[in-house]
């Protein structure tokens, strides 16, 4: 079966949920689980910002990229974690009118592609570089690793404009 | 009352006016205050969690102050500068608003943390360098400036809610 064509049944299904209902229906759960969204927002993009920031040798230069890829890692994954469940949350409220906002689908499409880069490339350059070097291939998954969590940033606050 | 006042002529500036009939003004001017929570709430917690010895652990204290001021200032500066902005958008009503008196509070009270723990147990940073157990006093400011934090957060989001329409 065609991937996309479930996609509808899945906004549905959590649109009519409890949760969905639930956070639809409160006054203040929906601003409630936005400020974990929020503070996860903080923390993850702290930590993306702060290996990037020394793949490019812009930051703790003298530090290993390993060591310090590996300090933060739980942080990150911890981060988002709460920014994929909280974000689900906010989804299901709304989850069919978020299936036709272009905003709310470029965001899913630059979040799949930062995961999927995060996890595999990103994470193969910053395991393997050079303790104090800071090579070119590695400035440029910083760079790609940047722009992409930056469209989902950008394109998340541009659903709750439009 | 003389404050009221110049809040009212803020208002009726025609600045004030331009960011608050602008389309396009005040969504660019508060995605960059909130995306801006990546690099400035980002490095502070990261800093906390250092003081509180629970991440960043094989780094010296000094590097990691070090290394992150620059950039927490400027987001820091970011954070206020477009607050700023949007405050002056639409002044009377923000000023109102009891969400937006108790984040100004609690910014306040932050601000007044970071200066006592630079003026008390960070100024021998030194002394504790290296150390895997941070003293009392560090792990203090930074439990306190986390739940500052959060909280200020928490009221920014609520004054998205309580504020009325322009």
């Amino acid at each position: 079966m065609d991937a996309r064509k479930m996609l509808l049944p899945f906004c549905q299904w959590a649109d009519n949920s409890w949760f969905g209902h639930g956070v639809r229906n409160s006054t203040w759960l929906f601003p409630f689980v936005e400020i974990f969204h929020l503070l996860a927002l903080g923390v993850l993009g702290g930590t993306v910002l702060l290996v990037d920031l020394r793949l490019l040798g812009w930051r703790f230069q003298r530090d290993s990229v390993s060591e310090l890829a590996a300090d933060v890692q739980p942080w990150k994954i911890g981060s988002l974690v709460v920014m994929l469940v909280s974000g689900f949350f906010l989804f299901s409220s709304e989850s069919v009118k978020m299936y036709g906002s272009s905003a709310f689908r470029i965001k899913m499409s630059f979040l799949l592609l930062a995961i999927l880069f995060s996890f595999t490339v990103h994470r193969k350059v910053e395991m393997s570089c050079d303790p104090q070097a800071s090579p070119f291939v590695g400035k440029c998954v910083a760079l790609v690793s940047l722009l992409l969590w930056a469209g989902v940033g950008i394109a998340g606050r541009a659903i709750g404009i439009t | 009352m003389l404050f009221t006042g110049f809040l009212q002529w803020l208002h009726d500036t025609s600045f004030s006016v331009l960011l608050r009939e602008s389309n396009w003004g005040e969504p660019i001017i508060e995605s960059i205050h909130v995306l801006t929570l990546t690099l400035f709430l980002g490095f502070a917690f990261l800093l906390d969690l250092r003081l509180l010895g629970v991440c960043l652990r094989r780094r010296r204290m000094s590097e990691v102050i070090g290394q992150l001021n620059p950039w927490l200032g400027a987001g820091f500066a970011v954070m206020i500068a477009t607050g700023v902005l949007l405050f002056i958008a639409d002044p009377v009503a923000f000023y109102g608003d009891t969400f937006f008196r108790v984040k100004m509070l609690l910014l306040a009270l932050a601000i007044v943390n970071i200066v006592v723990f630079n003026r008390t147990v960070g100024r021998n940073v030194a002394a504790w360098d290296a150390n895997l157990q941070t003293p009392a006093g560090a792990k203090v400011a930074a439990i306190l400036s986390l739940v500052l934090w959060v909280a200020i957060i928490a009221a920014g989001r609520a004054i998205a809610y309580t504020l009325p329409p322009p």
